[in-house]
């Protein structure tokens, strides 16, 4: 049974929707004794840092995730700001992440970005695979995913990426740690590969 | 054999879910007999003759000189139409408008493929758009009487608005993509009542409307069927009739040469009709219009008996996705599953229930087999 | 490399789906949630979506056919039409819509953008500019589809949303709205040098390659049509259709430069 956390930010329905195509369970956990059963997390999440940070800490999710995560290993895939919050912390905010990746969340630098327009990423582009994972199976790559961000993802650790992509520079759009995932784009938005990648993470 | 126990025909695969099915003492059923006595003689496909196709081209051609068109063709993206248009401008060097009616439920394939065809063709595409919120309203009222052809609403609206458009424009020719080939054998009126009765349509909705039909185009049959034709001259046509017609010969030519998208059954060109053939009509009332499909196939040699017994052991539907269906077609008439579900479970009411002008169609059927004009037909 | 994004804008009026002419005489062509669902099935881009009633009516926005295309989407959706709140934004968010469009509010209230963004994300607040040509040449923003004229400079206001901080910049011309004879590119022109942040053009495209001239042009630009991908031909058939696949192409080949 997916878990999809739903603490106010992110959109979880399209989220289900295409699990619910997929056929494949999936429920909505806003409360901790909602987990149980739950075998995979989808943590999604937009807009700012710390107002995800704070939602989340204000569910009382956090610690029972903590757990779930870190202690027990159960897989768990974070999309968009539900990918960013998982670092330490945040040029956007002044709160501290969960801190499940030796991570930093940091503003593009509009200097390299030779072009207008400049921020934020917006739009369709394409994703540079790392490694040959299972959770990549069947992605078209060139056709990519949807952005939408100004903040990106830092791994300090290069084991940590399983995939980048070119804005300016090369950054961090996919990251794997264990049983850890997280993607900087919208899957849920981003037709056949964003299904795919549902589907893939579904059967890992 | 024991004929009083005989549920299927010998010969093709219609039964006795069709109630008025007889059997003779072959254990034939008298759709098939119809097919081999009245129609085959008059159409008779192996000795079908080019020249009197060619000549309606002259007559088509001649009728529209000097016009932007000569003739209109409904097209609903669907294999008959879309080959029927193949067939006019490239054998038949015809120029057609391609007519088609948006009643809501186009499917993504249907849309795609009226494209490919008007583009790789090049021909001019008119559309009519059907008021949403009437058809919705106009839909609902035919799920909530009770009858099995709630998908009166759209064919209606088809031919409504062809016959108005081409009165409107003084277009003498239609064509449309019925044919022998693939439905000699047809649908029985107590699966299918006439979807041109006005009368019909008007009263289900008195009944069951909730707003008024402003915009609906509505036709009726002595209009379309005598007025039309008669008076006005504007005749409808089946080329199709004039020729050997292979389906799938004909959806394999449409995929190359036009990149045309195979739809998995016929009819799936709408969601609605697709959902309506394939769940309600069989689940609900027990039709199921392969029964009809295949028959039509069978007896012009287009597929054996067995293969027909084999495909309809399996349902109409497709199990994977019908309760998706099933929601979407809900959410898309503005009511909850549960509601839907209630009308399906709802008593099976006929036709004869509501105001129809069957009698008139029983006269102008008789006429029209008597001067040898129409072969076959609905009973 | 990011690729430009082609965008079908839809507008709704009394429920239904409609194209205008310069903003004048709307034409039915049909079904919202069809229409979505259609564009889904072709994998277009992105979708954007206007109500035209609700800042003319001082309605609310229509949250339960905002919720049914929203389910219909598997790509980015925004969505315009009354929208005046943060909390109206959180809701339409909620329902899974990733961008918010403002028009008439912005302009009398640009404050209420900053108010919004702390809610849903700067990257989610969209400015929708109605723009007319004046008969001395100039640039007018106007609202309520296009019967009020706002008095203020449209650079000067360009700049001011830049310094405020919004997602994306929406410039939609209604001279050539539904005229289907290309893009005011005078006007794109001038826009572009003014923002840095993303720029959508909306109003005149009449087939694929004033949308590829567009792009090769600017190479990273929003290129959105409504007549383009709801007409067909010279009787204007409604068919709902997207770009061709070779167009597609060239659109992410020129994005590799």
């Amino acid at each position: 049974m997916i878990g999809i956390i739903d603490y106010g930010s992110g959109n979880i329905q399209a989220i289900k929707n295409i699990y619910k195509k997929l056929k494949i369970e999936c429920k909505f956990v806003s409360e901790p004794n909602q987990l149980d059963g739950v075998d995979e997390i989808i943590l999604p999440g937009v807009g700012a840092f710390d107002e995800a940070m704070t939602q989340l800490n204000k569910s009382g999710l956090r610690e029972v995730l903590d757990l779930m995560v870190l202690e027990q290993k159960v897989p768990v895939l974070g999309v968009c700001v539900g990918m960013q919050i998982m670092a330490e912390s945040s040029d956007e905010g002044k709160l501290a992440g969960l801190g499940w990746f030796d991570a930093q969340v940091k503003l593009f630098d509009e200097n390299i970005i030779n072009h207008k327009p400049k921020l934020p990423h917006m739009g369709w582009n394409e994703i540079q695979p790392k490694s040959d994972h299972p959770i990549l199976t069947s992605i078209n790559f060139e056709k990519g995913y949807y952005f939408l961000h100004s903040y990106y993802f830092e791994c300090h650790d290069e084991n940590d990426v399983l995939a980048t992509t070119y804005y300016g520079d090369a950054f961090h759009c996919a990251v794997n740690k264990g049983n850890i995932y997280g993607f900087q784009f919208h899957p849920e938005k981003s037709h056949s590969n964003g299904i795919n990648l549902f589907k893939n993470f579904a059967e890992l | 054999m024991n004929i009083e126990k005989q549920t299927v025909c010998v010969s093709c695969v219609m039964d006795t879910t069709d109630s008025k099915i007889t059997f003779d003492e072959k254990g034939v059923c008298d759709h098939c007999n119809t097919y081999f006595h009245d129609i085959l003689p008059k159409w008779n496909p192996e000795g079908l003759d080019d020249k009197e196709l060619y000549e309606l081209a002259a007559k088509i051609k001649k009728d529209g000189q000097g016009k932007d068109f000569d003739c209109i063709m409904g097209m609903s993206g669907g294999i008959d139409s879309s080959y029927l248009l193949y067939l006019a401008v490239e054998k038949l060097g015809l120029r057609p408008l391609v007519f088609h009616v948006d009643a809501g439920w186009n499917s993504q394939e249907a849309v795609n493929n009226i494209e490919r065809m008007v583009d790789g063709l090049g021909l001019d595409l008119y559309t009519e758009v059907i008021n949403w919120e009437e058809m919705k309203d106009l839909q609902l009222s035919f799920f909530k009487s009770g009858v099995s052809h709630i998908d009166t609403p759209q064919d209606h609206s088809f031919f409504a608005n062809m016959y108005k458009f081409a009165d409107k424009h003084g277009v003498k020719n239609i064509l449309t993509g019925g044919n022998y080939s693939t439905e000699c054998i047809r649908n029985p009126l107590e699966w299918m009542y006439y979807q041109s009765d006005s009368r019909q349509l008007m009263d289900i909705h008195s009944k069951f409307g909730s707003s008024p039909l402003k915009n609906y185009p509505v036709t009726n049959i002595l209009w379309h069927k005598v007025y039309l034709p008669y008076i006005k001259g504007i005749k409808v046509t089946r080329p199709l009739d004039y020729m050997v017609y292979n389906k799938e010969d004909a959806t394999q030519l449409l995929e190359d040469k036009f990149g045309y998208q195979r739809y998995p059954q016929k009819h799936f060109e709408s969601r609605f009709t697709r959902f309506y053939e394939g769940y309600w009509l069989p689940e609900k009332f027990g039709f199921d219009t392969r029964k009809v499909q295949y028959s039509s196939l069978i007896v012009t040699g287009q597929m054996t008996r067995e293969e027909a017994l084999e495909k309809l052991k399996l349902p109409a539907y497709d199990p994977e996705t019908i309760d998706e269906d099933f929601e979407f077609i809900a959410n898309k008439l503005g009511i909850s599953i549960d509601e839907l579900r209630g009308y399906f479970n709802a008593p099976n009411k006929t036709y004869k229930d509501y105001k129809n002008q069957q009698s008139i169609y029983d006269v102008g059927a008789k006429v029209m087999r008597a001067l040898g004009m129409e072969k076959g037909g609905k009973r | 490399m990011l690729r430009s994004r082609v965008i079908p804008c839809l507008l709704v009026h009394s429920k239904g789906l409609v194209k205008t002419v310069k903003f004048k005489t709307p034409k039915y062509v049909g079904d919202p949630i069809n229409a979505v669902k259609i564009f889904n099935e072709k994998e277009v881009d992105e979708l954007i979506v206007l109500d035209v009633d609700a800042t003319v009516n001082d309605v609310e926005p229509n949250y339960q056919m905002i919720e049914h295309l929203a389910n219909e989407s598997r790509m980015p959706l925004c969505y315009g039409g009354g929208v005046k709140t943060p909390e109206q934004a959180r809701k339409i968010i909620k329902l899974g819509v990733e961008k918010v469009a403002l028009s008439s509010e912005a302009i009398s209230t640009p404050k209420v953008l900053v108010d919004i963004a702390n809610i849903i994300g700067r990257q989610s607040v969209v400015v929708v500019l109605d723009i007319k040509k004046s008969l001395f040449g100039s640039y007018e923003i106007y609202t309520h589809n296009g019967k009020k004229k706002v008095k203020k400079n449209l650079f000067e206001f360009i700049t001011e949303l830049e310094a405020i901080g919004i997602g994306e910049l929406v410039i939609n011309s209604i001279d050539n709205d539904g005229v289907m004879k290309g893009y005011d590119l005078a006007l794109i022109k001038k826009v572009r040098e003014h923002v840095s942040v993303p720029l959508t053009v909306l109003g005149g495209a009449g087939n694929a390659d004033d949308i590829l001239d567009l792009i090769d042009e600017y190479k990273i630009i929003g290129a959105s049509a409504g007549s383009l991908f709801v007409f067909k031909g010279v009787y204007k058939a409604v068919l709902i259709n997207y770009l061709p696949e070779l167009a597609l192409q060239k659109i992410r080949q020129i994005s590799q430069t």
